[in-house]
């Protein structure tokens, strides 16, 4: 556990989500606490998203509870967002024929007050309420390295830009936990750096993060915290050291008999630090192609 | 005047001879092999273009046909009084005359051509054909437009040939970019282009709703005329397209936006004083008045929130059936009798409750299935008011004799004087209709532009997505439903009042599959689009009165084409277009691009990347 005392700002206890016959997750316990950026790891249908799913309401967990600084999240999404967890998705779902600046206002939803009536006469307050929102959602889309973008539609922004824009619409909420589903696939080498670095920078802004993400080296050169997920089961978690060089790690991602793996971790363990990551790396080129879900 | 017969010939002769010549040269040069798309040689651009210019002129002083219909002479001396008076060209004849006159002054001016001529091409090619193929059904057989003994016409013929030369010069060479006009021009400027070109819009729909006269009865050539006029309107915008204009108007437009609303306001309020001034195009403009606010509402659910509305009529239907109780006969019957402004709030608020209640739904279900729900939903509607339910609609008897609206009394079915000018009776309600129609766009826009119709829109395009922003989907959906219907019950009582008589065959399916065409032909999501929709489709089913039977595949086909080659509408929503239209991002023109763009959208999506 990290030095922090305090209560956790977002507790998983016992989160089970069962489909059918299939337990995708299996009394999953997590805690994050406030400034921390927990990071999530493990083979392809571990369960992640589903985790994710689980914490945002978009599915309601079999069984086991969420808990917000203390308070038990309901299972409904807007509801969530409202009460403070924010996401994004794995495959980008932006707003395709929405302006950039329009799908981080949609973000502030929740936050503005305007109803129908005053959506109707556009009176003084209403242009108020509005001015002051675009300008913070200016100031985000500044934030995360879009400024100058705002008129553009979703559909037409590169990749990567992409999924720097469903980060704006998701801070938009202005959320205490921020939820990222793989942030920087797809990303070349420079901007999944520049990413790290905007994780880092919401981190100042007091939003704790967890991050999903297969790039292990990004995961351990960025977190406090790694949680790893196999098969619906927490394995080990701790800080990236500890998790770095556990067996069943290794294992759990590389598939191999134990002793083999320990061999291997014990090669590994001689190697120099900075070249670590690579054993589990040779993983991201074995993903299949990415399913429908989020 | 008499000529001698063979000057007849040699008049005749000359023109066809050239028409066949440059058919020939069309397919033994016109072509370079080996390329994907036939494109004629570059340097055969000007020769054609000159040369079907010319032939257009010769068009436009030929005769057309060799005889007297049968109903009487073809519109504007299509037959052979050419011989008596050539130069008094008229009508499709003069449109011919002036689009090919402009065609050869294009070729030269210092101007990108290409597009201008493609344009002009096709508008001589549509008013060929149209005509054509009107004096051949009419006049028994292709003889009426070549020869007839010793009579020869060919007009069309040599007008056909003229347009086709005239697209294959503009298709010589690659796609120009339309010239991008600055706005920064003064204001004086701006307003005067704003007041010229909405005064012209307002003629030419006047001329437009003019032309042949009402149709069927007045007139056994209106649909013709009418569509010919089309053809030539359609010529001129898009020439006026090609050099950049119609795109600087619309974005001056956008700047200056109340002005706009100023003067398109005293512009609509200017057609009773048009030759368009009849109780006739009044009663239309009226009908087209209450379809295009109810397609606005509709516009809102279905264009902005994306839920599919199949039964939308029935709430246009509650609306009037509302408002003609409480301002007609069951209110008469219990000794009362409410003025018109309560019976449309009252209105409004019955329908825009039925709106929530159909809406309620949207909770559970989605896509088709709602599209099912709504449908089932104006079913139920229109088989309730068939059988009285409830002695509220009259059954098949109707409800007859709801009172016009009476304001200081200035009943508004009475014909009007102003300052000595006649106007039309129905007038008022026109003004009425109007104002409503403005008072909706406002709704629409203000409604649009806004935290709510914003998350319409993401509702649209990604309902999860919505979900996981904090919106109260269900609620938004209700919302859009409420709404919309809201805006249907106030034209439905507008409507109870206007016609006297309301009964529930003028609520049935087909009506909510119009309602929901004007929309989609328009283009999703766009205002002027949802006007213009339910604009064409309430004048085109008049003015094709004459081809009764046929009228309604000439509708399909028409809706067709345009959804084939215009996808996001007449006139897109800037989003739709984005998404549908064969541009790319920056405007580019697809084909410069050179992508196969078999699917909509889908290069254009590549080219974004
Ligand atoms: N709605 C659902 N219904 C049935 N099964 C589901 C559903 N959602 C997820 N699953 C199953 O749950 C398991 C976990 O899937 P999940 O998407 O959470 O994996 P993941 O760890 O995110 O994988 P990846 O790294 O590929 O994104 C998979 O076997 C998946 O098929
Ligand atoms: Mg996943």
């Amino acid at each position: 556990m990290t030095a922090t005392s305090n209560a956790p700002v977002l507790a998983a206890s016992n989160v089970t989500m069962v489909f059918g016959g299939l337990t995708a997750l299996k009394d999953v316990n997590i805690e994050l606490h406030e400034g921390q950026i927990l990071g999530l790891i493990g083979p392809n249908g571990a369960g992640k998203t589903t985790f994710f799913n689980c914490l945002t309401g978009l599915y309601t967990p079999t069984r086991g509870s969420v808990r917000l600084k203390g308070r038990t999240l309901p299972s409904d999404p807007a509801q969530v967002t409202v009460a403070g967890v924010a996401r994004t998705f794995q495959n980008i779902r932006l707003f395709p024929s929405m302006t950039a600046l329009e799908n981080v206002l949609v973000g502030r939803h929740s936050r503005m007050k305007q109803g129908p009536i005053a959506s109707l006469f556009h009176g003084p307050s209403f242009k108020k309420g509005e001015a002051d929102a675009r300008t913070r959602c200016l100031e985000l889309l500044d934030f995360v390295g879009l400024s100058g973008l705002d008129d553009e539609l979703a559909r037409n922004l590169p990749y990567g830009d992409q999924r720097r824009l469903e980060i704006a619409r998701a801070l938009a909420t202005d959320p205490a936990v921020l939820l990222l589903d793989e942030p920087t696939a797809g990303m070349n080498p420079q901007e999944t750096e520049a990413a790290r670095q905007l994780i880092l920078s919401i981190r100042e802004l007091g939003i704790a993060v967890v991050v999903i993400e297969h790039d292990t080296k990004f995961i351990f050169s960025l977190c406090d915290h790694v949680s790893v997920l196999v098969q619906g089961e927490l394995l080990v978690e701790g800080s990236p050291e500890v998790v770095r060089g556990d067996p069943r790690v290794i294992e759990a991602y590389l598939g191999k008999p134990p002793e083999e793996v320990q061999a291997e971790v014990d090669a590994y363990a001689a190697e120099s630090s900075a070249e670590r990551t690579s054993i589990i790396e040779p993983i991201r080129d074995r993903r299949p192609n990415e399913g429908g879900q989020q | 005047m008499n000529i001698p017969i063979g000057w007849k010939y040699l008049a005749i002769f000359i023109p066809s001879v050239l028409g066949l010549i440059g058919l020939l040269v069309l397919i033994r040069f016109a072509w370079k092999k080996g390329t994907e798309y036939v494109t004629p040689r570059p340097t055969l651009s000007r020769p054609l273009s000159i040369g079907g210019a010319a032939l257009g002129i010769v068009a436009a002083l030929m005769p057309w046909a060799t005889f007297v219909l049968n109903e009487g002479a073809y519109p504007d001396k299509s037959t052979l009084q050419f011989f008596d008076s050539p130069w008094a060209v008229s009508g499709f004849r003069l449109h011919t005359l002036l689009l090919s006159l402009v065609a050869l002054a294009v070729v030269f001016a210092p101007i990108r051509k290409h597009r201008i001529h493609k344009a002009l091409g096709w508008s001589l090619i549509g008013i060929a054909l149209i005509n054509a193929a009107f004096i051949a059904g009419n006049g028994g057989g292709f003889g009426a437009i070549t020869s007839d003994g010793s009579s020869f016409a060919f007009g069309a013929v040599i007008g056909l040939v003229a347009g086709i030369a005239l697209v294959f010069s503009g298709k010589a060479g690659p796609v120009e970019p339309i010239p991008h006009l600055s706005t920064d021009v003064s204001r004086v400027v701006a307003y005067a282009v704003l007041v010229v070109s909405f005064t012209a819009l307002l003629l030419g729909v006047a001329m437009m709703l003019n032309a042949g006269g009402q149709g069927g009865v007045g007139n056994p050539y209106a649909g013709p005329i009418f569509l010919s006029l089309l053809a030539f309107f359609a010529g001129v915008l898009g020439a006026l397209h090609a050099v950049g204009v119609t795109g600087w108007i619309s974005r001056l437009s956008d700047k200056h936006k109340w002005f706009s609303i100023v003067v398109l306001l005293a512009v609509a309020l200017g057609l009773p004083f048009t030759e368009a001034g009849t109780d006739y195009w009044m009663t239309t403009a009226t009908n087209i008045g209450v379809y295009a606010a109810t397609a606005i509402g509709l516009n809102i659910v279905v264009g902005l929130a994306g839920l599919l509305d199949l039964g939308y009529v029935a709430f246009l239907g509650i609306g009037a059936f509302v408002a003609a109780n409480f301002s007609g006969a069951a209110a008469a019957k219990m000794g009362f009798e409410l003025p018109f402004l309560v019976a449309v709030i009252i209105a409004a608020i019955v329908a825009g409750v039925f709106g929530a209640v159909v809406g309620s739904p949207t909770l559970r279900v989605r896509g088709d299935y709602l599209a099912i729900v709504t449908l089932a939903f104006g079913e139920i509607f229109k088989k309730s008011a068939q059988n009285d339910i409830g002695g509220l609609t009259g059954g098949a008897n109707a409800i007859p004799g709801v009172p016009p609206i009476n304001w200081f009394g200035l009943s508004f079915d009475k014909p009007l004087e102003i300052a000595g000018v006649k106007l039309p009776s129905g007038v008022m309600y026109y003004v009425l209709i109007i104002v409503l129609v403005a008072l909706v766009m406002v709704v629409f826009a203000n409604l649009k532009n806004s935290r709510i119709g914003r998350s319409w829109i993401a509702i649209r395009e990604d309902e999860d997505a919505a979900r996981a922003m904090g919106i109260k989907t269900g609620k938004a959906k209700i919302l859009a439903f409420l709404i919309g219907a809201t805006l249907a019950g106030v034209a439905g009582a507008v409507f109870a009042h206007k016609t006297s008589t309301v009964a529930y065959d003028s609520f049935q399916f087909i009506e909510s599959v119009t309602l929901l065409a004007a929309v989609i032909l328009g283009g999703m999501g766009s205002i002027p689009g949802a006007v213009l929709g339910a604009a064409l489709l309430l004048v085109l089913p008049e003015k094709l009165r004459e081809f009764a039977d046929y009228r309604l595949i000439l509708f399909g086909f028409a809706l067709i084409l345009i959804m084939r080659f215009r996808p996001q509408g007449l006139v897109p929503d800037k989003h739709r277009r984005a998404e549908l239209a064969n541009e790319g991002a920056e405007g580019v023109p697809i084909e410069e691009l050179n992508l196969p763009d078999d699917t909509p959208g889908g290069a254009k999506a590549q080219v974004a990347r």
